[in-house]
Order: C-alpha cells, then sequence, then structure tokens
C-alpha cells in the first residue's frame, strides 16, 4: 500500500509544477509586423506656442494602428531651420517627442512660426501641424562670440597683405545663428597664415574667461562653414592659460593648447570638442605643455583663431559663428 | 564502513580492457561510394548540369592500444580519396577519434579526447528531432552512412572533445548504490580578444533506493572561463534536474511513474533579461509482461524561456545551403534542404553544441522541433510500445498533443498534434520462410494549428512523412531491397526571427505547399555482419514547394566494412 501511496504522490508532485498561462507575447505583436497601417489618433502637441528660454518643452502626440517608422519634421517659417525627430512606435508620446528647440539642420530656430510634418515610412499619409517659438532655446555657457553685436574693439586681428582678403563680420540670411557670422578669406602665397582673431579674456572684463567647469566636463564647441570647392582652410585654435592666475599669460612657463581644423567639408558644421581633449602642439606636432600641464578652462587668458592655408594651394575662405563654451555636454543648438 | 568499502568498485569490476590479451589492435571500417547522379527540373535550367558522377573510398585506421588491462588509448586517422583523384590529389587525412579511457584505483572511470557522451533529456542529450523515421533496406544504409560520419550512435550521444568520469558505490542498507558522472567539454576557444574559452560541463548522481526506487540530481552549465577574454561579460546556460522512477514490478505486470524536472538560467552577466524558466515532464506507464506490451501516458510542460543547450542542440542547422546542387533553374534559386538530402547528405549534419536557438523547418517537425526537450510546449503524450515474444512483430507509436505556453506575436496559442509510428515484421518468421524477408514501415503525422478570423494570425499547417521499406533474402546473403518514402506538407505558419540574443524580433511568413516521393530499389550483399556490397537505384521527386519541381535520380555503389 505505502508503494501505491509513494506513486500517487510523486505523481501529484510532478503535475503540480506546470507553468499557468501566460498573457506575455514572445517578440513583437503580429499586428504591428504585418496588421494594417491607420492613423488613430491625429497628430496633437503639448503647446500651440512654446517660449524655449523660459524652459518651455513642446511634444507631440499620435496613435497608430501598428507599430511604425515615424520622423517628426519641424521647419522654421522664417529661419529655414529643420529639427527632424525619428522613431519606431505606434505611438507617439512626451517620452519620444519632446522638443527643447534645438535643431538638426542649420540654422538654428528663431523667433518663428514652425511648420509641423508627421511622416511614417512606407505610407503616404501626412500629419501637418504648426507650432510658434515666443523666444528661442538659450544655450547655458560662456559665450565667445555670436558676432550678433559686431567686432569687440578688445579683440585682436591681424590680415595679412595678401589678395582678395576678407576678415569681417557679415549679416546675412545664410547664418547659422542669429544673422551674423565672422567671414575668413583671402590668397597669401607666402606663408600659411592668412590672418588671426584673438580672443582675450579682458574683452570680456576679467583677466581669465568666466568658465566654472574642469576639462572633463567643459566643451569648445564652434560653428564653422566650409566653402564648396575649396579644401584650403585650416582653422587652428589656441588655447592660453594663465596657470599662475597673474593675468598675464607667459608662453615659456604657462600652457597652450592648440586645436587644428581642417575644414574639409561643405556648409556649416557645429564642431565640439572636450577641452581636455584638445592637445599641446608645437609646429603641429604634440608636445609637452610648459606650464602646469593640466587642462584649466577656468584659467583661460586667452582663445586665438587662426586661419591658415597652404601657400601653395591658393584662395582660402570659411566663416565661423557662435563659438561658446558649455558644461557638462557639446552644445545643442 | 568495511562493507561499504568492499563494494565500492561494483560497478567497473567487470571493466577491462584487452581481454584477449592483445596490447595493439587494429580497429576501424572502410568505405567505398561511387555515385552517378541525374538531376531534372521542369523549369528552364540550362546553367546545372544535368548529370554529376562521383565517389569516393576511405579507410578509418585506428590502433586500439591496451598498455594494460586498465587502460585504453585510441587513435583514428582518416584516408580519403575522392574518385578520379589519385596520384595525390583529392586525399584528405584527418584525425578522426582519440581517446584514452580506463579505470583509475579500480574504482573510476574515465576517459580523455573524444567522448560520446549524454546525460538526461532535458540536461545534455542528442534528440535527433528531425529524422522521424527509420527504415530497412537502402534508406538504412543512407542512414547509416551519415549518422557514422556525423559521430552519431543512435544512442541520444553528442561526440564532444573533453573529459568524463563515473565512478558508483553499493551500499548493504538503505540506499542500493549510488552512480556519479561527470563530464567537461570545451565548446570553443578564446581568441584572446573578445572571445572567452567556452566550456560544457556537468554531472549526475543517480540513487538507486532499491528495485522499487530510483532519482538522480543532474547539472549540466555552459559556462566562459573569466579573464580569458578582453570582456566582463560572459555567458552561462546552467540547467539543474531531478530525474525520478518508481515502480512496482509485480509477477504479469509493471507500474511506474517516472519523469524529470528541472530549471535552467541562460544569457550574458550584464544582460539585463536572463532567461529563467522551469520544465516538467512525467509519464505513468504499465508494462504487460506476458504480453510484452508497455503503454505509457504522460504530461510534459516545459517553460517558454527553458534553455538548455546540451539537450536543444539540432544535428542540422537549417540556416545553411544545401552543399550538393545547392541552385538550380536559370535564375539559379536555392534548392532548400529536403527530406532527401537529410538521407543523402551528411555533410549537412554537425555535432557542435549551440549556444543559441538553431533554426528549424516547420514542415519537417513543428511539433517538437529540439525533441523532448523543446521549449514553450506543455500538453499530454502516449506511448505504446509491442513486440511479441518471439520478435515477429514489433510495434511502436507516440501521439502528442501539445500547445504553446506562450504566444508568439499574439496571446493566441499553436496547439499541435503529432503522431509517429513504426513496424516491424519479420515475415521469415512468421511465415516460416527460409529466408529472411524485413518489411518497416512508419508514419509520422503533424498538425499545427492557430485558428484566428485575422488573416496575419492564423496558422494551419500539415505534414506526414509514410515510409516502407523492405528486404528479403533471394540467396543466401543477397538481399534484394526496396523503399518508398513519401513526404508533403502543406499549410502555413510564421517562423520566428532571432537576433544575437535570440529574442525574437520579428516573423517571417511560411508557406509549405511541398511534397517529395522516393523510390528504391537495390540490392545488397552481405559478406559478413560488418561488411557488405550494395548497388541500388532511387528516384526522388521534388516539387520545388509547387513552384519549381526537380527529380534527383541517383544510381549507387556503396561498399561498407567495420572492423
Amino acid at each position: 500500500m505505502k508503494k501505491y501511496i509513494t506513486l500517487i504522490l510523486l505523481g501529484i508532485i510532478a503535475l503540480s509544477s506546470c507553468h499557468k498561462k501566460d498573457n506575455s507575447i514572445d517578440g513583437p505583436s503580429l499586428n504591428d509586423v504585418y496588421g494594417e497601417f491607420g492613423v488613430i489618433s491625429t497628430l496633437d502637441q503639448n503647446l500651440d506656442s512654446v517660449d524655449f528660454a523660459a524652459g518651455q518643452t513642446a511634444y507631440f502626440t499620435a496613435q497608430m494602428s501598428k507599430i511604425i517608422d515615424w520622423k517628426i519634421t519641424i521647419t522654421g517659417q522664417t529661419t529655414g531651420a529643420v529639427k527632424e525627430i525619428i522613431g519606431t512606435s505606434s505611438s507617439l508620446n512626451q517620452a519620444t517627442t519632446t522638443w527643447f528647440g534645438e535643431t538638426t539642420n542649420f540654422p538654428v530656430f528663431g523667433i518663428e512660426i514652425c511648420d509641423v510634418q508627421l511622416t511614417f515610412e512606407g505610407e503616404s499619409d501626412t500629419l501637418t501641424s504648426t507650432i510658434k517659438i515666443i523666444q528661442p532655446k538659450l544655450n547655458p555657457g560662456f559665450l565667445i562670440s555670436d558676432f550678433e553685436s559686431g567686432f569687440n574693439n578688445q579683440w585682436t586681428s591681424f590680415i595679412q597683405a595678401g589678395a582678395d582678403m576678407d576678415f569681417q563680420i557679415k549679416t546675412e540670411a545664410g547664418s547659422p545663428q542669429g544673422n551674423s557670422y565672422y567671414n575668413m578669406a583671402g590668397t597669401v602665397d607666402w606663408d600659411y597664415l592668412i590672418g588671426y582673431l584673438y580672443f582675450g579674456a579682458s574683452a570680456y572684463g576679467s583677466a581669465q574667461m568666466p568658465i566654472t567647469g574642469n576639462g572633463d566636463n567643459t566643451y569648445f564647441n564652434i560653428m564653422i562653414y566650409g566653402e564648396p570647392g575649396s579644401i584650403n582652410t585650416i582653422l587652428l585654435f589656441q588655447f592660453q592659460e594663465d596657470d599662475d592666475l597673474s593675468g598675464v599669460f607667459a608662453n615659456s612657463s604657462e600652457d597652450t593648447y592648440s586645436l587644428e581644423i581642417p575644414v574639409n567639408w561643405e556648409g556649416w558644421k557645429l564642431l565640439s570638442v572636450k577641452y581636455s581633449d584638445i592637445p599641446c602642439l608645437v609646429n603641429g606636432q604634440p608636445s609637452t605643455p610648459n606650464g602646469n600641464g593640466q587642462h584649466n578652462p577656468d584659467r583661460l587668458n586667452q582663445v586665438n583663431m587662426l586661419h591658415l592655408a597652404n601657400p601653395v594651394t591658393g584662395f582660402a575662405k570659411t566663416k565661423v559663428d557662435y563659438i561658446i563654451f558649455t558644461q557638462n555636454e557639446p552644445l545643442k543648438p | 564502513m568495511k562493507s561499504l568499502l568492499t563494494i565500492l568498485s561494483f560497478s567497473i569490476a567487470v571493466f577491462t580492457f584487452a581481454q584477449d590479451g592483445k596490447k595493439v589492435q587494429f580497429v576501424g571500417g572502410a568505405r567505398a561510394v561511387m555515385s552517378n547522379m541525374d538531376f531534372q527540373t521542369d523549369e528552364i535550367d540550362t546553367v546545372t548540369p544535368g548529370k554529376s558522377a562521383g565517389g569516393y573510398a576511405l579507410i578509418d585506421l585506428g590502433f586500439r592500444i591496451n598498455p594494460n588491462e586498465q587502460t585504453e588509448i585510441l587513435g583514428m586517422i582518416r584516408i580519403k580519396n575522392d574518385l578520379g583523384g589519385f596520384w595525390g590529389s583529392n586525399v584528405a587525412f584527418d584525425v578522426r577519434q582519440l581517446y584514452v579511457r580506463g579505470v583509475a584505483g579500480k574504482i573510476v572511470r574515465y576517459q580523455l579526447g573524444n567522448i560520446d557522451y549524454k546525460m538526461t533529456p532535458y540536461t545534455f542529450y542528442n534528440h535527433n528531432p528531425d529524422m522521424l523515421l527509420s527504415g530497412v533496406g537502402t534508406l538504412q544504409i543512407k542512414e547509416d552512412i551519415l549518422n557514422y560520419e556525423s559521430f552519431y550512435s543512435r544512442k541520444n550521444t553528442w561526440r564532444q572533445q573533453g573529459a568524463a568520469i563515473d565512478f558508483g558505490l553499493a551500499f548493504p542498507k538503505i540506499i542500493k548504490d549510488v552512480k556519479f558522472n561527470s563530464f567537461i567539454i570545451r565548446l570553443n576557444p578564446s581568441n584572446l580578444s573578445n572571445i572567452f574559452e567556452r566550456f560544457y560541463g556537468g554531472g549526475n548522481m543517480v540513487v538507486s533506493q532499491s528495485n522499487y526506487f530510483t532519482f538522480g540530481l543532474n547539472h549540466a552549465s555552459i559556462f566562459d572561463l573569466k579573464a580569458t577574454a578582453a570582456s566582463d561579460n560572459p555567458y552561462k546556460n546552467a540547467v539543474s534536474t531531478i530525474t525520478f522512477e518508481a515502480k512496482l514490478d509485480k509477477d504479469k505486470w509493471i507500474v511506474g511513474l517516472a519523469g524529470e524536472t528541472g530549471t535552467s538560467a541562460a544569457g550574458y552577466a550584464q544582460d539585463s533579461t536572463q532567461l529563467t524558466d522551469f520544465f516538467s515532464n512525467t509519464k505513468a506507464y504499465l508494462k504487460l509482461k506476458e504480453l510484452n506490451l508497455k503503454v505509457s501516458a504522460g504530461y510534459l510542460d516545459n517553460g517558454a524561456d527553458f534553455r538548455s543547450a546540451g539537450a536543444q542542440s539540432k544535428r542540422i542547422n537549417y540556416n545553411q545551403l544545401n552543399t550538393f546542387y545547392s541552385r538550380y533553374t536559370n535564375s539559379q534559386i536555392d534548392r532548400q534542404i529536403s527530406m532527401y538530402d537529410l538521407y543523402n547528405d551528411p555533410t549537412l549534419y554537425s555535432s557542435s553544441i549551440s549556444e543559441g536557438i538553431m533554426d528549424y523547418n516547420p514542415a519537417i517537425n513543428n511539433a517538437l522541433p529540439y525533441g523532448t526537450a523543446s521549449f514553450n510546449r506543455k500538453g499530454i503524450y502516449g506511448e505504446v510500445q509491442y513486440q511479441d515474444t518471439s520478435e515477429k512483430i514489433t510495434l511502436e507509436a507516440k501521439y502528442y498533443q501539445l500547445s504553446e505556453i506562450r504566444g508568439q506575436g499574439t496571446t493566441k496559442l499553436r496547439k499541435y498534434n503529432f503522431l509517429q509510428t513504426t513496424a516491424q515484421v519479420d515475415l521469415m518468421k512468421i511465415f516460416n520462410m527460409r529466408r529472411h524477408m524485413d518489411i518497416e514501415a512508419g508514419l509520422s503525422y503533424q498538425r499545427t494549428s492557430r485558428p484566428s478570423e485575422i488573416e496575419f494570425e492564423g496558422v494551419s499547417l500539415k505534414s506526414a512523412s509514410v515510409s516502407i521499406g523492405a528486404q528479403y533474402e533471394l540467396v543466401s546473403k543477397l538481399f534484394l531491397m526496396a523503399n518508398v518514402y513519401h513526404f508533403e506538407s502543406s499549410g502555413n505558419d510564421l517562423t520566428p526571427i532571432r537576433n544575437t540574443n535570440d529574442e525574437i524580433i520579428s516573423f517571417a511568413p511560411f508557406s509549405a505547399r511541398n511534397y517529395e516521393n522516393y523510390y528504391a530499389a537495390g540490392l545488397k550483399f552481405n559478406f559478413t555482419d560488418d561488411m557488405y556490397l550494395s548497388a541500388f537505384y532511387e528516384s526522388n521527386l521534388n516539387n520545388g514547394n509547387g513552384l519549381t519541381p526537380y527529380a534527383m535520380n541517383q544510381f549507387m555503389i556503396v561498399y561498407n566494412l567495420k572492423f
């Protein structure tokens, strides 16, 4: 009898350990893969007018019948600035569509009305809306210049006596930020240097630039234009630190870090570099800094911007705009 | 204690080598195959050769060395020469087998090198789930060749490289005996960069409490050896199970309960999604001794996330192209792996343990694509085994009625019906004939369904295989062989597409409208039980899934010898 009971007990124990009905599914929903596409709720947004400068953000909502690749394209009616937000989901919500006022393609947005367009991969449906920017996004950080206020007389500039020299602030619609940028162009067939513009800390009312971060969380950002059909330009930035806080930079005993940028693209491009990644260069080769050897953006005494080009390659031209140091992350204009 | 020590070596007392006193023996086999293939398709095909002839001769020459009664060393090399490849060309030399085994201290059996190993159906087991039906005659010849070539012994073992030890203890009271088995296998070497040294190891302890009750603790685990790669994300797949069997053995019948239950965990150390699940498989059986009839019924419940690489690896990876007539027609379309290829091409088979989920062919085996250890299945099953006392008739039938536990892409679950039967009839014994005459017939039928009003959600797939093989001894040792095999599949399903982490990322429509017919006839002369010469002609018609039918007709001469 004991053996029969043992058999029965074993059977009960074994059969009791079975899976309950599982309401989850493996993989994506079949409806999302093979279902028919349709818009369940149309494009909507949390604000009709948004003040990015005040910290407001905009987001968009919509509901589709299946998971699909979608793209929101926001186009400034005045500036032509474009922001693209892409995703793959069956709904648009705050988590996936929040817009902080930044741009994808230059220029940056201004005070303007923007067209909003929602499109879907492989489908002809297009949903539209508009949103008004009351104030564009502010970018926290130390702005060296956006060239909107003209030439600062405390900057130092030098222009070689070459041909077709054109070093000046220009105001036109193609500016990536605001209306103005700094143009640098010319032909110098005896020297690499075409011209320079030095931004001394004194131009901002102190002996060191008002940057609070350290080298690892400070980013140097600049918008640079590459002239179509011309890849001659080399932009050289020199960052001179007042290591001993004397108020004066001494080249023999203090650090200079250099960023050499061959401008070999066409159109406007944002370049962001972590300050601690900027090397010390002597004649273009890595070298040992003369000062404390530490990246100290808070001791920056002067930033030099030199427009260089190989003398045998002829005319060189570039434009720069919106030179800014940011903290903790690269600039998101 | 003394009584215990005296019986320590109960399991290995009879385990000695070189019983005949020879210290060195030659073992191995030889085979010569000649074939002439005729390939035809109804489609316009001016690209694919219509005929191909080939063959090879090989010898597997092994040296079995017994330096003493407790040690055996086997080294086997293969010399293979493709037909027409004399004078040094197309000659291959290979090491086919290498191991050392023996008994240490008259207690522990060990084997190093190549090992053929298995544990339990849910830990380490070669389920061979794609070869649904076996048969006598020409199919048996072909199946024997591909099993030999892929190191499959029909005992559900995996051929691996590593080490294994086992020993046993016997007790005078309470427990009858305890057997310990363990193994370690190297799955892949490190590349000294980002790939770890990967091993597969485990073992079990089987306790026989008495003639009535046995249970075992089993564990198998794939693991990466830390610090062998510049990565801190090693992989692990651990499976722990309990096996048990309780039975009552009476004069006329035996009734019992047997099963296995356990858990698994799989994934990379730093991945947030570690797959863990459990399974349970229990069956009750009744054996009527006088009738030699065994009937069993069971219930299996394999969790959707149950992963056991050693039990879920397949011999055939369907994510590969045919190596023989891989493309045809002027469009050079892929020729899908067919049932005929499963019998014809040993190069399709692998003996590797796959950590990832291998692709399968729903038309061939959708119900249990990874054998009994297939994950995401639950349901009942029954088995009947019968053999009359004089072994004239042997019957075996299995039936599974299963369903998924977790839906794929939907909460609706697929349901599976799977029937598999074989019958072997010895007509010589039945009709008291002078010559041998054997017939073996088999049927395998599967149906998968997921009814739905939504078109893309519905699944309905049926497949059936029927095999009949016969051999008749015309004159002494000369057999006439004939075989017929029919396979057909129709319907639709959605097969999962998985990423490198085995997560389902999408589904691919699977549509089956295919059938295959195989006919073969030939002669076989058995020189001895281990040596034969055979010549046969076979014809395989494949409708190319209703799109691009083709036929493969082949004449083969096979000489086989084992020594």
